[in-house]
């Protein structure tokens, strides 16, 4: 990996949902240097609107300080959840973990 | 399967904690039902979305304390089709957009062909689904 441009991962797995608020925002704390991140939700069996509110949040911060954020996400619950939300073009949403790091190494971003 | 309607019948404190519980008690329900795919993940989405709305909005009131509970009613008849109640006995909350939230509702009506939501006691959201083969 490229050490100019670090790749820090933040994993979140099993149900994204009300119970585990807290825990939920305890972990998406964006590094304040501006490294990209990659947020690894393969492992999330399902998602509801509480985390859809904390990824707003986490991808919010991000952005302000300049700083890349991927989301990778296999559950077709959770892309659906997306969906229906009308939050598809809010997040970058890759499939694979290696299409994510790609964008957040690789591509002059927009 | 049975030819009678078939209903699970849930109520618990309105507390995060307990929501999971609830959502997994109606996932095994429907699966005995052959709810299945996309479909049984829809519902148990929009579920889902109307039992953290109770725990969050309902019983914020502080006169509305006393028993603050969720009820969830799912019935199967011998069609296949399926009634599902989330309830609460608090307030409905009547609230512009904010911007970062507001997602449930959306998210409800985005899956559930026929909804009513009834705030004349507590609140109570009411969705039918044609179970899909
Ligand atoms: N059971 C309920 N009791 C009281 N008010 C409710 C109830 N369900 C929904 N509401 C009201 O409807 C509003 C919209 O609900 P909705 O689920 O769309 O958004 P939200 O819960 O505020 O945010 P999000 O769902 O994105 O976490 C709520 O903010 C609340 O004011
Ligand atoms: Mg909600």
């Amino acid at each position: 990996m490229n050490e100019a441009e670090p790749v820090k991962v933040i994993r979140l797995t099993g149900e994204l949902e009300i119970g585990r608020k807290n825990e939920i925002r305890s972990t998406l704390r964006a590094p304040a240097d501006g490294t990209p991140v990659l947020l690894d939700l393969a492992g999330v069996t399902y998602a509801d609107s509480i985390a859809l509110t904390e990824l707003l949040r986490f991808c919010a911060e991000a952005q302000q300080v300049g700083q890349p954020v991927a989301l990778v996400i296999q559950t077709p619950q959770f892309a659906r959840l997306i969906q229906y939300a009308g939050l598809a073009t809010v997040f970058k949403v890759f499939a694979e973990p290696a299409e994510a790091l790609a964008y957040l190494t690789e591509s002059p971003r927009q | 399967m049975s030819r009678q309607p078939s209903v699970l019948r849930l109520r618990c404190p309105a507390q995060s904690r307990f929501v999971a519980s609830l959502r997994h008690a109606l996932v095994s329900f429907l699966r005995a039902h052959d709810f299945k795919g996309q479909q049984l993940d829809d519902v148990t989405t929009a579920a889902g979305e109307a039992l953290a709305n109770v725990v969050e909005h309902a019983y914020t009131a502080a006169a509305s304390q006393v028993d603050a509970y969720i009820g969830l009613r799912a019935n199967v008849d011998a069609k296949g089709t399926l009634a599902l109640e989330v309830y609460d006995g608090g307030a409905f909350v009547e609230r512009r957009p904010t911007r970062g939230r507001g997602f449930g509702l959306r998210i409800i009506r985005a899956i559930a062909g026929r909804l009513t939501i009834d705030t004349s006691n507590g609140t109570r959201l009411r969705m039918i689904f044609e179970r899909k083969r």
